[in-house]
């Protein structure tokens, strides 16, 4: 088996060959007498499709023209191509930059952008045309990753980390996390947090111990290097992962997303998704049999609640009777409502009784 | 203590008419500083224009304005008419109504009062007396007169002050008035844009023109074409009050009544005669003097319920569409124009008018507003401008009504477009003693509106297209600034030299239209799962 510095050098090989590709594709439509077009899948909500086999969203193969003849579209080329030029220098030099900074780069450029916002969308544009993730092309999200903590050990570039032994709030997912090997690991599973705050109840009650776990914490929406992260420990290291979070439509979508994957980002969902991974709670079942302190649902819970119910990633028998529950019981509750029977009691007595059921 | 009636009344004098207008200048006029001045330049102007035109010479009229003091000008004003014979120079210029009669004729002229009003107003604010040479033709000679008068307001007639021959080289008056009391003004009522506009509905006409800091305007003529003179035509019986009858009645050399109304009215046959005479029982073979007040009053009401055929149209001579382009053409030098000239029509039931309408979009059309260009309307009555009393005015209540959006044309306010409009008519109804407005008969608004709508197409035609080579232009420069770039940069990407593309950009900046428009604004692709749907297959 390569080790996943071959393996990255494979990857960059490969995003250079696919950019390059780009470029000659345009000089032969010229060498042929052709008006040069550059066929873009479409993102187009019709051509977000939930693949049943795959488990998550993945493009149709509609896919709509860029021609250089069109005075609207001629732009866009311009503008992919010249970030082409920049992605491929990034990768060539082993560098990285974030969407923010490409922008800043790209007021040098003969065609600019408007705004970010129209630099972030051509970026999609070339992760969809050429079919990579923009972090194969040297484009690194703004934002760290969750928080990890466990007994894991990692390399990131030369050096070798173990997450047990960064400090109580562990190690953080970093943007390049495809260039980091995984290199050891002592746990049977991997739990998932919504919240910085049940992650570290999870800390202090030896959680990681008790269930030989990686805890990780997810703070809110799962970033693409966390979702990188999850897909790479089940995939690579076979290892189960499991999602704890608040009892409320958004707790059921940030596991969701990070199992089926994000319809926006349909493209690159087979690098993103991890199908395996596995909601514990808080269900609405679980408000009404550990008889948890609740919140009303609000108007904007319920409406996000009955979007989910249609939502093919939601089909599932499970997902239906837990949706209708709460919107039965019209009631919604938060991970950390299991204090109410003490401290320890979600460490002790909640997780392992979901964990059987499983 | 108390004074006897017959007292009083040694104070009451009967005033002519100089002395009545010496105390009423308002009603030739003469308010305001502006418009005083816009009045005294209209008075001049138009008498030059009518007398040039009736003698069959091309109009050129030279005008020197001084300012000698704050409010206070000398105003110097000659034509190439004529010219004034010696024993008439004062009844021109000194004798008010001098030469009223019922006419039923277009005419600029207006009030009658003319020149002598002008004369009036110099004396009043300055006490200076006028001085005027003239060159006319007696026999096949040419004569010349300087004469120095004042006006004699109790006696309505002119008071000579001194008079000699003067050497002349060929017809015309030339005048000199001292005013003070007015301004000169380049507002939409000042006098400057009165010769403007005038310029616009007498493109046959040439006027030279020095304003008081000595720039000096020359306004050329647009057209060698004089036009014809108008014909007087007998008015319709619709068009007439009693009063009038009356005053027919007056003046007649008719024997019998019957015969003054066959004679002095269209459309007036015997037998219509026999009728009214058979309805309101009135003698008709009475002398035309014995006609009483009642009398007159009841055949004007029968005329009302009666059938006429329209009036005739011969008097009615329009400025035409092409005179009017090269007017505007000259004096606004517009990007583009367009005119109309409508036909005959009525108001009323008797009166006949036409409606002339220009547009001009561009160039000097439309005026300056601090920074930004307005649209602007130009009215005129049987050529002759219109300088105040706009918001009441037919005309513009007519262009008003207009939804100048269906014309491409968003705002008209803010456009830079300028409106003609002419009526013509024997009788223009006006609103008021000003005269400077026309009342909204319905028929007039009608005429107004269609001729200006006729127009207006024909703009937004010309907006459109402009708009597309814009955007056509557009076009070009976008493939002509992209394709190099893409081709550099992707031969960059390709590892490759620049490849041979003219032939590429050849194809894409000729191609007229844009054929597989993918028009997915990714702009909008914000939220999670809305995504633009328009793709092409």
């Amino acid at each position: 088996m390569m080790n996943r510095k071959e393996l990255a050098l494979n990857r960059k090989e490969l995003a250079v060959n696919k950019l390059q590709s780009l470029g000659e594709k345009i000089i032969e439509d010229v060498n042929l007498m052709n008006v040069p077009a550059i066929k873009v899948p479409s993102r187009g909500t019709s051509n977000i499709v939930y693949d049943d086999l795959k488990r998550y969203y993945v493009l149709g193969d509609r896919y709509g023209q860029r021609s250089l003849g069109n005075v609207k579209q001629i732009k866009k080329i311009g503008q992919m191509v010249y970030m082409a030029n920049f992605c491929k220098s990034l990768v060539e030099t082993g560098k990285t930059a974030t969407l923010r900074e490409m922008y800043y780069v790209s007021e040098g450029w003969d065609i600019d952008f408007g705004d970010q916002q129209e630099s972030n969308i051509v970026g999609e544009d070339l992760e969809v045309t050429l079919g990579i993730s923009r972090e194969d092309l040297g484009l690194m999200p703004e934002e760290d990753g969750a928080s990890v903590y466990g007994d894991i050990t990692l390399k990131d570039d030369d050096v070798e980390i173990n997450a047990l032994r960064m400090g109580k709030s562990g190690y953080t997912i970093s943007p390049t996390i495809d260039e980091v090997e995984l290199v050891d690991h002592n746990v049977q599973r991997v739990i998932a947090v919504e919240t910085m705050g049940m992650f570290h109840r999870m800390v202090q009650e030896n959680a990681y111990k008790k269930f030989e776990t990686l805890i990780v914490g997810l703070k809110g929406q799962a970033a693409r290097a966390t979702r990188r992260f999850l897909k790479r420990v089940n995939e690579e290291l076979g290892l189960p992962v499991y999602i704890c979070n608040d009892g409320d439509p958004w707790g059921f979508h940030i596991a969701m997303v990070i199992i089926s994957g994000s319809a926006k980002l349909a493209h690159v969902n087979h690098e993103l998704a991890t199908p395996n991974a596995k909601f514990l709670g808080v269900t609405a079942s679980d408000i009404i049999n550990y008889d948890l302190p609740t919140d009303p649902l609000k108007d904007i819970d319920v409406l996000r609640l009955k979007e989910l119910y249609k939502d093919p990633r939601y089909r599932d028998d499970f997902w239906k009777v837990e949706i209708k529950k709460m919107l039965k019981i019209g009631k919604k509750a938060e991970q950390q409502s299991f204090s109410k029977y003490g401290l320890e009691y979600v460490v002790d007595t909640y997780l392992p009784e979901k964990l059987d059921a499983m | 203590m108390e004074r006897e009636a017959s007292e009083l009344f040694e104070e009451f004098k009967e005033l002519t008419a100089s002395e009545f207008f010496r105390r009423n200048k308002q009603m030739l006029g003469f308010s305001g500083k502006i418009r005083s001045l816009t009045m005294v330049f209209h008075e001049l102007i138009t008498n030059s224009l009518d007398a040039a035109e009736e003698a069959g010479i091309q109009p050129e009229i030279s005008i020197d304005l001084k300012r000698v003091d704050k409010d206070h000008y000398i105003l110097y004003h000659m034509d190439n008419g004529p010219g004034i014979p010696e024993d008439f120079i004062t009844k021109v210029y000194c004798t008010m109504f001098a030469g009223s009669k019922f006419r039923n004729i277009q005419s600029r002229g207006q009030q009658g009062l003319g020149c002598s009003g002008c004369v009036l107003l110099s004396q009043m604010t300055t006490g200076k007396p006028a001085r005027v040479i003239s060159g006319y033709k007696k026999g096949e000679k040419l004569q010349g007169v300087e004469m120095t008068f004042k006006m004699d307001v109790k006696t309505n007639k002119g008071l000579i002050l001194d008079r000699k021959p003067a050497e002349v080289t060929s017809t015309g008056v030339a005048i000199e008035l001292q005013f003070k009391d007015v301004s000169y003004s380049l507002s939409e009522q000042g006098a400057f844009e009165y010769i403007r506009r005038s310029m616009i509905a007498n493109p046959h006409a040439k006027i030279t023109f020095r304003d008081p800091t000595g720039h000096k305007y020359i306004f050329e003529r647009a057209t060698d074409v004089i036009p014809p003179l108008p014909k007087e035509v007998l008015p319709h019986p619709r068009g007439v009050t009693a009063d009038d009858l009356i005053f027919m009645a007056k003046h007649t050399d008719k024997r019998r009544f019957r015969s003054l109304l066959t004679s002095s009215l269209s459309r007036m046959s015997t037998k219509r005669v026999n009728e009214i005479q058979e309805i309101t029982k009135i003698d008709l073979n009475k002398r035309p003097k014995d006609m009483k007040w009642d009398e007159a009053e009841r055949i004007v009401e029968l005329f009302a319920q009666m059938d006429f055929m329209a009036p005739p149209t011969s008097g009615l001579i329009p400025i035409g569409k092409v005179q009017i382009e090269k007017g505007i053409r000259e004096i606004l030098e517009p990007e583009f124009v367009a005119t109309t000239t409508r036909k005959p029509k009525t108001y009323r039931g008797g009166v006949s008018f036409v409606i002339e309408a220009g547009i001009s979009y561009g160039g000097n059309s439309g005026r300056v507003v601090g920074e930004q260009k307005r649209a602007e309307i130009m009215r005129f009555a049987n050529r002759v401008p219109l300088s105040f009393d706009q918001g009441s005015c037919a005309i513009t209540e007519a262009l008003k009504s207009i939804d100048w959006k269906r014309y491409g044309i968003r705002d008209l306010e803010n456009a830079p477009i300028t409106v003609f409009v002419n009526i013509v008519s024997t009788n223009v109804p006006y609103l008021s003693t000003g005269k400077q407005s026309v009342a909204p008969e319905e028929e007039i608004l009608h005429e107004v509106r269609q001729a200006t709508m006729k127009i207006a197409r024909s703009l937004q035609k010309y907006i459109n297209a402009k708009r597309a080579a814009k955007d056509e232009e557009m076009r070009s420069k976008i493939f002509e600034t992209y394709v190099p770039v893409i081709m550099r940069e992707a031969a960059l990407l390709a590892g490759k030299d620049v490849p041979e593309y003219e032939h590429i950009l050849a194809k894409v900046t000729r191609r007229p239209k844009i054929l597989d428009e993918m028009d997915i604004d990714l702009g909008e692709l914000a939220d999670d799962d809305i995504v633009g749907e328009k793709d092409d297959e």
